[in-house]
């Protein structure tokens, strides 16, 4: 196991190279200068000289590159031209936000989009398989920012039961986990729930459906074994896979939330990196980016080593 | 139209030089099984091999799943390059400016074992034959017209097969279109990797004898690959019998099957199922499953599970040695003197 | 010659063989959800196409006394946005810009992602590495990040959109497009007609594209959803087309503050994205299924 893990990690080395030197280009494709994306257009043309000397854009790519990487493995991911705050604080405060609504958003979309799977998968074909599909079909299909936008239509406006934006009454700031900050919660984790739900129930309607289909399930059935016993091996041998894509979820919702935090002006890395792209905050953008992206990667690597843990059949050689 | 396919069937070396002549052809697979790719170990798929293939004859080639049978028949083809070793075609090294590599498949062409795996799903049976005449620089017409001919000369009717997809016929047509395909460039030497064992036994039959029609009406020269004991006795004049990579006896066809001097072709054709029930086989005559072809137990290969085996087994091979005309054994106890205690004694010391 | 007889006894009369393509078209013509989805894309893309036959005003013509007018009023069916501009003709027209902006990066990485997922399947070896270590790293983004990352940095526009959620499903279509590839190139036909001397590109034209291209087709059109929900999103957050264009994201993003005063004209573009790509999705699921059945 350790000589997996050790394994995935010299494979996921060059992938997460690539992945920051993607980001480290970021700031360099974008149209002109990449210095005058951070003077004001008014500088004169000593200033810009002494912060092109300043941020080595006098120096070659790889150069640039190597000394980028350096700071960023020390922590340091620049300072945002908004805020002139260092870009790390600001990242580090909005991730925990975007985190705490991921993951309540990947738990409601596992746990009904497994339930809406299982029913379809064990009673396939069924009125109620082809319901719990739709169901499926519809969650992967909705544009999510739109789906806030009608809760909120529902909800907030015209029922006034959910607040409509924000993280808590405070108005900005953190959320913190009591009653009344739950109500700010619900909206938008729903709304980002949707589409883990589609796509987990997709896959465990046809994990359990090949479950069912297999030999020995049917030669259980065969020996007499109940439902009961039927519906514990289903699920022994679901499992695996089902985690994996819930942890594959996760990642794409960190990394995706940025519509749905507009939406909800949820105070996470969506609306930093919205904040980022309309001030032209190249650095904030990059940073945010950065993390978002090495979050994923590391999550598919904790996703493969624990599936391979979990499920006997993967090879661990 | 004349083509310099017709021109190259020409026999070169007359009827007693061989067609196929091959010389220690060595294939191993890398396995990787080490961190970081390191400590590379390999699968000796075949291991030092060689034969002849006279004009005209059928060869056969047995032995169980994993001993270098389709390996081998992949390397005669140069699907797969050989790590070591010579193929001589009627005299001619392959690979050579004499005999290219194109100008030798279009005189050796292959009839692979899955028939529906080696059709393409989406060509209908008159594309697929016409597809290596059209390669060839033959119109299109051309192409099809003989595509029609070799349908019918495999027993297809060209107006009710031609323009049909694989999905469409059954197992044994679509081993019928196989053999046409094969045959669209007008080799000299087919190569038959199991070509009737995912048959249906009835289909079977058909399809050996049409086989050898074709032989017969075309002169054609066979290498035919099998596990089935009792289908290359029907088509082979001579067999060579395959143990993990290496070649554990060779001879005549007859010679073989009636007195086999290496004890793992008698357990072979001990665990043929027999047709008389008076000869029925009394005990297991193999024991388990080959042992692994990545690590292949010292010495004579085979001692892991021969019921002869002596000390003198695991510690030294035998070498592939002459015990009758035109036939060789691989086992020390065909050799006088090697140290086995079943073996001959040398001639000196019998005096 | 004696082996005039077939294996197995044949129905007498003849029968007209089917390509494959024709099968999965009967198959797909039979499958009543996935024909009501074509019939729904075919209608909006018509819509769009001839957007000022059909439309029933000017799509950029506002009036300041009839804004956010309600669905059903006497002069909008579908009511006035926050211009007074007519909803219906917008959401005709914005079906251009929408459908275009959605449809073209995956025809784009439909081209590009096949070309260079079949070079690196058929190929193999180091240069497949080299490729496929490369897609690898694009595949480490999630696409919305990776969407709004390229086209955060590369500004705001249509084409800079199209761009980005290119290079989005490039990668994507490159997995695909090599796994199959390498499939099909062990199969004994690519060998068989290798071995009757056919050169590389013979090869990948007869006998490689044919069966590569249908799966890759498949996946294809299974993204168009995603890229319909992901180009309307740029847009929705100023990243695609700029106001006074008539795009279903943008016209979502400029109605928000409507939604107290006309909800329903408010959420009206969202329904039009959300219907195309619900509408893509079904007939993608009926093509895989029409496609898969076993031969």
């Amino acid at each position: 196991m350790l000589i997996y893990i050790l394994k995935r990690l010299v494979y996921v080395t060059p992938v997460a190279i690539g992945v920051s030197i993607v980001c480290f280009l970021l700031v360099h494709i974008t149209p002109g200068d990449p210095l005058s994306a951070i003077l004001p257009s008014d500088a004169t043309l000593e200033l810009q000289e002494q912060m092109r000397a300043a941020y080595g854009f006098d120096k070659p790519l790889p150069v640039q590159y190597a000394l980028w990487f350096w700071k960023v493995i020390h922590g340091d991911l620049g300072t945002s031209l908004a805020t002139g705050r260092p870009v790390a604080s600001e990242v580090g405060r909005a991730v925990s936000n975007t985190f705490i609504l991921s993951t309540t958003a990947t738990l409601i979309g596992f746990t009904f989009g497994t339930f809406f799977g299982f029913v379809a998968g064990y009673f396939r074909d069924s009125w109620l398989d082809k319901l719990a599909s739709g169901i499926s079909v519809l969650g992967v299909s909705v544009p999510h920012y739109w789906l806030g936008m009608v809760l909120v239509i529902i909800f907030s406006a015209q029922l006034g039961w959910l607040p409509p934006t924000g993280a808590g009454p405070d108005g900005s700031g953190g959320w913190r986990p009591d009653l009344e900050h739950l109500r700010y919660i619900i909206l938008p984790a729903i709304t980002m729930s949707v589409i883990p739900m589609g796509v987990i129930s997709r896959t465990v309607r046809a994990l359990v459906g090949d479950i069912l289909n297999q030999e020995f399930v049917q030669a259980l059935r065969a020996k007499g074994l109940g439902e009961y016993g039927v519906f514990k091996h289903v699920v022994t041998n679901a499992a695996p896979t089902a985690l994996a894509i819930m942890g594959l979820q996760l990642g794409y919702l960190l990394g995706g939330s940025i519509l749905i935090e507009t939406v909800f002006s949820w105070p996470g890395t969506g609306f930093l990196l919205n904040a980022a792209i309309f001030q032209r905050d190249l650095p904030l953008l990059q940073g945010t980016i950065l993390v978002l992206a090495m979050f994923f990667v590391a999550l598919n690597l904790i996703v493969d080593v624990v599936q391979t843990a979990l499920d006997p059949r993967i090879q661990r050689g | 139209m004349t083509l310099a396919v017709d021109l190259d069937d020409k026999d070169r070396g007359g009827p007693a030089q061989p067609l196929l002549s091959v010389a220690g052809l060595v294939k191993h697979f890398p396995v990787n099984r080490g961190l970081m790719g390191g400590a590379r170990s390999v699968v000796r798929a075949v291991d030092g091999v060689a034969f002849e293939v006279a004009k005209r004859e059928t060869l056969g080639i047995v032995g169980e799943s994993g001993c270098g049978k389709s390996t081998t028949a992949r390397l005669l083809m140069h699907i797969i390059a050989p790590d070591a070793g010579e193929i001589l075609f009627d005299g001619e090294k392959v690979g050579t400016a004499a005999l290219d590599l194109a100008g030798y498949r279009r005189q050796v062409q292959m009839v692979f074992q899955d028939s529906h795996a080696s059709l393409n799903p989406r060509l209908t049976m008159e594309e697929t034959v016409a597809f290596g005449p059209r390669v060839h620089g033959f119109s299109r017409a051309a192409a099809l017209s003989r595509a029609h001919d070799l349908l019918h000369r495999v027993g297809l009717d060209p107006s009710r097969f031609a323009g049909r997809y694989p999905h469409e016929i059954s197992g044994g047509q679509r081993q019928r279109v196989n053999i046409a395909r094969a045959l669209a460039l007008r080799p000299r030497l087919l190569i038959l990797d199991e070509p009737v064992s995912a048959l249906d036994k009835s289909v079977e039959a058909q399809v050996l004898n049409l086989l050898l029609d074709l032989k017969d009406e075309s002169g054609l020269t066979y290498v035919f690959i099998s596990h089935d004991l009792n289908v290359v006795r029907f088509m082979s004049d001579r067999v060579m019998v395959m143990y993990l990579g290496k070649i554990a006896e060779l001879g005549p066809a007859e010679t073989i099957l009636q007195n086999p001097r290496h004890p793992y072709t008698a357990a072979l054709l001990a665990s043929m199922p027999s047709m008389d029930p008076n000869n029925r086989t009394q005990e297991a005559p193999l024991m388990g499953d080959p042992p692994n072809p990545i690590d292949p137990p010292p010495g004579c290969r085979f001692h892991t599970r021969c019921k002869f085996a002596a000390p003198v087994c695991s510690a030294k091979e035998a070498p592939l040695g002459a015990v009758g005309l035109d036939h060789a054994v691989a086992c020390l106890m065909a050799i006088p003197g090697s140290g086995h205690p079943l073996a001959p004694a040398l001639a000196s010391e019998a005096a | 010659m004696a082996i005039a007889t077939a294996d197995i006894a044949l129905p007498a009369t003849k029968r007209v063989s089917r390509g494959y393509w024709t099968d999965v078209g009967r198959r797909l013509s039979r499958d009543p959800v996935a024909m009501t989805a074509a019939c729904i894309v075919l209608l909006i893309v018509l819509a769009a196409i001839f957007a000022p036959y059909v439309a029933p005003a000017d799509p950029y013509k506002g009036s300041m006394i009839r804004r956010l007018k309600p669905i059903w009023d006497a002069n909008y069916i579908l009511g006035s946005d926050e211009l007074g501009r007519d909803m219906l003709t917008r959401l005709i027209y914005g079906g251009r810009l929408s459908l275009f902006m959605g449809g073209l990066p995956v025809a784009l990485a439909f081209v590009i992602g096949s070309s260079v997922g079949i070079f690196a399947g058929y190929v193999g070896g180091w240069a497949n590495t080299l490729i496929m270590r490369t897609i690898d790293v694009f595949y480490a983004f999630p696409s919305v990040l990776l969407a709004i990352a390229l086209s955060g940095a590369l500004g705001a526009g249509i084409l800079n959109a199209i761009v980005s959620l290119t290079i989005v499903f490039i990668p994507q279509i490159t997995r695909v497009a090599e796994a199959v590839t390498t499939q099909i190139r062990t199969r004994d036909y690519v060998e068989a007609a290798r071995v009757s001397g056919a050169g590389p590109l013979t090869i990948i034209r007869v006998h490689v594209l044919g069966n590569v291209l249908g799966p890759i087709f498949v996946y294809a059109t299974s993204l168009i959803s995603v890229s319909m929900i992901l180009a309307s999103g740029l847009s929705f957050l100023g990243l695609g087309s700029k106001p006074p264009e008539p795009e279903w994201g943008l016209m979502l993003n400029t109605l928000r503050t409507a939604i107290y005063v006309q909800p329903l004209v408010a959420a009206l573009p969202g329904a039009m994205i959300f219907i195309t790509s619900i509408s893509f999705n079904l007939f993608s699921d009926g093509l895989r299924s029409a496609m898969e059945v076993k031969q």
